[in-house]
């Protein structure tokens, strides 16, 4: 009886082992491609930037609707701090948005807005980045650099994309909280292999069934960075386009001289 | 076999079946934010790119996939082109013009000799214009101003109202801010002139926010654009580090517009003795500082003010002649913000000294403010807040309870507040329920509102207010004072 008792004992030791086992295999992910989300990550972005952006909001039926936001951004240390100011539309102009985006994962980012009817700051609380950016089909989510740690990479292929080879890599959130934060249960990124730009994205929208698809339709090397100055995202169900966005950005520079006075309330309540 | 190899056996079954169903269910979890890639789902997904023809033949599914990119409008470009900045303009222009509509559908026939509320309320056109300047590296300057007409009384029949009615609701045209803005040094900026100071971290309810007065014509319809009333400060910002000291004098005194003798929010059946207002002067300035902390995750600011209450109280000034004056108050409070994942946590705290009450002409009292809500951003797109506070007067005499003070020992109050933005920002619908004592026996309004963005310029707002009366002073008799409304809004 004692032998069979360890027999039983033996078998479901085995069977736990093997199930942390097939849990470390499940989320394990491709070296390759991780290395190449590495390049993504440490390209140059570049620091110090000043830019207008501008957003054409489409509808399905065609409607445009256009947002203009004068946009600052700085690098400090691993973590990024970003001012911007909407000028248009009418009311919404002098409304201000500040993040500093942290790198760290577990550290939530500070975002603050400025609210010219009502004259106050108001400091945003919200891990959840799945809300649209001024209702486009960008999320705060797609507006924030993701952070490596979240996710597990597997290279799927190589393909061309404009002439241009490109590898295509699957992006799986690693936790569920990933998931609710940035509203993705899958992505699958185009990213370049002469300069490790994201050129294409497809993400899988946590909710509603709905897919968005990231082109950056131009790009540009303006001041020995490459930066994407036109793109669109789309959001489809069931290959039916749902909405589109077309962001442009416009006077970019570089390397400007932005001090850290610069990414404060102060200057959101001080405006442009 | 015995019993217990029997039940070991059982066990391990058990244990077995539960571990494989761990194991497909980390597969199927697995497989939830991520299938294989070379799947069928992949692959149709992938279609939506409407790109060229891939390179790569093998896989015919994920080629259609691909074409879900949208290949027609112009293929990447690489170019090293610069633009010239703009600068901004030296003036600019901005504004809006607005139609207000509402209709007061509960009241019931007036009794002989009684306005009649019933049926058009507004039909108010409401103009508002901007003129910002800019000058210099740092300084900038702000005119605003407000005109409006409110058709209804004419429309209604002007002799049905009383003349105060038509003083104050019929018609005004006024100076919103006007002010001019800079820096005298790298931390040290300069603000004079017309305008709104808003203290405190509630979005909802007031505490330690004494500085300017509230437009309370017609509670809950107010637009909170148009709540606050500017006033002329002059107002120095120091900034070190993760601090700020905020220095002000108020140099013009000013009050809460409130309801008046005649209009349907006016809680009594006779008019109120006339108002003593201070004068402005250098004796009457009202000073304040406050000190604000910015850090990761969390704020805090201390305030303190020497102001005049917004709210008179009435006084005998001699043997049956009576007076609203305002109290001279001093307020020291504090505010912090705390951020936890998707949670704002909101807390405000303030002591008021100088608070008079007809009861009791000797003595002035102190009063206790404290708030405390939450805020909750973990839904798409969707905001709801808590927010409650409590007023709690020091020393409270029951003399207190009876008219004309009308006062409470302890006042409490609860905003709970939804609002949503749909249809890419097109839509938005907001829902506030704010409620005066625990149960809403002090009174009790909700405001529902949906707006939607016809254009960037154009937008239309529908919505109803519905009244509680209750035991609080501005909350007798409103109950029938139910309002549908409209807004058609063009702004410039």
């Amino acid at each position: 009886m004692k032998n069979t008792r360890q027999i039983y004992l033996a078998s479901i030791l085995i069977l736990i082992l093997a199930t942390i086992f097939a849990g470390t295999l499940a989320f394990a992910d491709d070296p390759k491609a991780r290395a190449i989300m590495e390049k993504v990550d440490a390209r140059d972005d570049g620091d110090n930037m000043t830019a207008d952006m501008e957003m054409i909001l489409i509808d399905k039926r065609g409607k445009k609707r256009i947002r203009r936001i004068r946009t600052f951004s700085k690098n400090k240390g691993e973590d990024t701090l970003k001012l911007m100011f909407f000028l248009e539309p009418a009311d919404v102009k002098d409304t201000a948005f500040l993040t500093y985006d942290y790198d760290d994962a577990d550290k939530d980012d500070d975002q603050w807005l400025y609210l010219p009817a009502l004259r106050k700051t108001k400091r945003i609380a919200s891990s959840d980045k799945t809300s649209s950016f001024m209702g486009s089909d960008f999320s705060y989510a797609d507006m924030t650099k993701r952070v490596l740690e979240n996710y597990d990479y597997k290279l799927l292929k190589e393909m061309e994309v404009r002439g241009q080879k490109t590898w295509l890599i699957e992006s799986l959130p690693r936790t569920k909280r990933v998931i609710d934060q940035y509203g993705y249960t899958r992505s699958v990124l185009f990213v370049r292999q002469d300069n490790f730009v994201v050129v294409r994205a497809v993400h899988w929208v946590k909710e509603g069934k709905r897919l968005k698809y990231m082109d950056v339709k131009k790009l540009e090397f303006i001041d020995h960075i490459w930066q994407p100055t036109e793109i669109h995202m789309t959001t489809k169900k069931a290959k039916h386009t749902l909405h589109k966005t077309i962001m442009k950005w416009h006077n970019v520079k570089f390397n400007q001289n932005l001090g850290e006075d610069l990414f404060t309330v102060r200057q959101m309540e001080k405006g442009l | 076999m015995t019993k217990i190899s029997m039940f070991y056996k059982g066990l391990a079954l058990l244990v077995s079946i539960f571990m494989l169903c761990c194991i497909s269910g980390t597969a199927e979890a697995q497989e939830r934010p991520g299938k294989s890639c070379v799947s069928t789902e992949l692959d149709k997904v992938l279609k939506g790119f409407d790109d060229q023809p891939s390179t790569i033949k093998e896989n015919k599914e994920l080629d259609d996939a691909l074409k879900g990119f949208e290949e027609g409008e112009g293929a990447a470009e690489e170019s090293t082109q610069k633009e010239e900045a703009k600068k901004p303009p030296f003036c600019g222009l901005s504004g809006s013009l607005s139609l207000g509509v509402s209709y007061s559908f509960a009241h019931d026939a007036p009794k002989l000799g009684e306005t009649d509320y019933r049926g058009l309320s507004r039909l108010c056109p409401d103009f508002h214009l901007d003129l910002d300047l800019a000058f210099l590296e740092n300084w900038k300057a702000l005119i605003s101003g407000r005109a409006f007409y409110d058709f209804a009384y004419e429309i209604n029949g002007r002799d049905k109202y009383t003349d105060e009615v038509l003083d104050e609701y019929e018609k005004e045209a006024e100076f919103r801010e006007v002010y001019l803005q800079g820096s005298l040094l790298a931390s040290l900026d300069l603000k004079v002139g017309r305008q709104i100071v808003v203290w405190g971290k509630s979005d909802n309810i007031r505490v330690v926010d004494v500085l300017n007065p509230l437009d309370n014509r017609e509670p809950g319809l107010v637009d909170i654009e148009d709540l606050r009333l500017p006033v002329t400060m002059t107002k120095l910002d120091y900034y070190l580090g993760k601090w700020n000291l905020t220095a002000i004098a108020v140099h013009e005194i000013r009050f809460n517009k409130n309801p008046v003798f005649g209009s349907e929010f006016f809680p009594f059946e006779t008019p109120l003795p006339e108002e003593e207002k201070p004068v402005n002067s250098l004796d009457n300035t009202e000073y304040a500082l406050a000190l604000n902390g910015i850090f990761r995750g969390w704020d805090i600011s201390f305030y303190g003010a020497r102001y005049f209450d917004d709210q008179p109280h009435i006084e005998r000034v001699s043997p049956g002649h009576l007076k609203r004056r305002h109290s001279r108050l001093s307020m020291i409070g504090t505010a912090v913000n705390i951020a936890l994942g998707n949670w704002l946590l909101k807390s405000e705290a303030a002591y008021f000294e100088g608070l008079e009450f007809f009861a009791v002409p000797v003595e002035k009292k102190s009063r206790f403010d404290v708030l405390a809500g939450v805020e909750y951003s973990g839904f798409t797109n969707t905001t709801i807040s808590l927010e409650a506070v409590n007023r709690h007067i020091n020393d409270f005499h029951s003399t207190l309870k009876a008219p004309p003070d009308s006062a409470q020992k302890d006042e409490f109050q609860t905003v709970l507040r939804y609002s949503g933005d749909f249809l890419h920002d097109t839509l938005h619908l907001v829902m506030l329920a704010s409620t005066f004592g625990v149960t809403g026996d002090d009174g009790a309004l909700q405001r529902f509102s949906v707006e939607y963005d016809v254009t960037d310029a154009f937008s239309m707002k529908l919505g109803l207010v519905t009244y509680q009366s209750g035991d609080k002073v501005q909350f007798r008799n409103i109950g029938d004072n139910d309002r549908l409304f409209f807004e058609a809004n063009y702004s410039f």
